[in-house]
């Protein structure tokens, strides 16, 4: 079960994201001095007073080739960002923009309800909106008692 | 230089004349490819949340300039909480060839990506420069 603190919770997402480097190293095509030499894509988490909003940078791709999907309070978008029009390799002078398979995977507070989660795409920006759940209650744990 | 239709890359120094007004804002170079094909080149630079109307492409004398603005998704009073990338304006400038017609150069964005044509002018065929052997 995700814990997903807020304050420190941020350091479960770098953890999932070293290991997604570890699982993919050798994909993500790295540029030295353009700013994609990272995961692909980037992504930002901003809080607003009800919702998260996580924006990613997916230039070129269009909202029917990734997937976004959760579960057990991960969010995962992926797919693959194709050659333009299938242009064979010798016809390159350039070749600066990533391409291949990625994947990003998220841990969503738990105070998100997931439900009410929604995304928007625009001009290669996605938006995913993270509705805040309302405030939590301490849930009480019943405790059975021992056999002995 | 064999190959003289590259267009080239110019210097990060040479930002635009007519810069954004108000606050400073980033300038990135953004990644681009550039292929042949049958008519000439095409040139794709990844421009994420430049639309448009926010585009700015133009061709003087033999450099083609892009600079996009971007649109920010969040809101103003929205907090960062987590940030892999910094909002900023793209900036990209390149020197075309003689081999380009520049009247007939056109382009178009698809989803954050913009795609400029650029055709080849028709030129002279080559003319065969004979070697006498001593």
């Amino acid at each position: 079960m995700p814990v997903f603190r807020w304050g420190n919770a941020w350091e479960a997402f770098r953890d999932l994201e070293r290991e997604m480097d570890r699982l993919l190293r050798g994909v993500h095509a790295s540029i030295p001095g353009l700013r994609f030499g990272r995961q692909y894509p980037p992504l930002n988490l901003y809080e607003l007073e009800d919702e998260y909003l996580i924006t990613a940078e997916l230039p070129g791709t269009r909202p029917d080739e990734f997937e976004l999907t959760i579960a057990n309070g991960i969010l995962t978008m992926k797919g693959t960002r194709r050659d333009p029009e299938g242009i064979p390799e010798d016809r390159f002078r350039r070749q600066e923009r990533f391409r291949g398979e990625w994947q990003r995977s998220v841990s969503v507070p738990e105070r998100v309800d997931e439900e009410r989660l929604s995304a928007e795409f625009s001009n290669g920006v996605l938006a995913i909106h993270l509705p805040k759940a309302p405030g939590g209650q301490p849930r009480q744990i019943p405790v059975a008692e021992g056999g002995e | 230089m064999a190959d003289e239709l590259i267009p080239r890359p110019r210097s990060e120094s040479e930002l635009p004349s007519r810069k954004p007004a108000s606050s400073p804002r980033l300038i990135y170079t953004p990644p681009i490819d550039i292929f042949d094909t049958d008519d000439g080149l095409v040139l794709h630079a990844d421009l994420p949340g430049v639309s448009t109307d926010t585009l700015e492409l133009q061709v003087q004398d033999n450099k083609l300039t892009l600079f996009g603005r971007v649109q920010s998704p969040a809101p103003p009073e929205a907090r960062g909480v987590h940030r892999e990338y910094e909002e900023g304006d793209y900036f990209r400038s390149f020197i075309l060839s003689d081999d380009v017609d520049h009247e007939r150069i056109s382009a178009r964005m698809s989803n954050g990506v913009l795609v400029v044509t650029l055709p080849r002018a028709a030129r002279p065929a080559p003319r065969r420069i004979p070697i006498d052997s001593q």
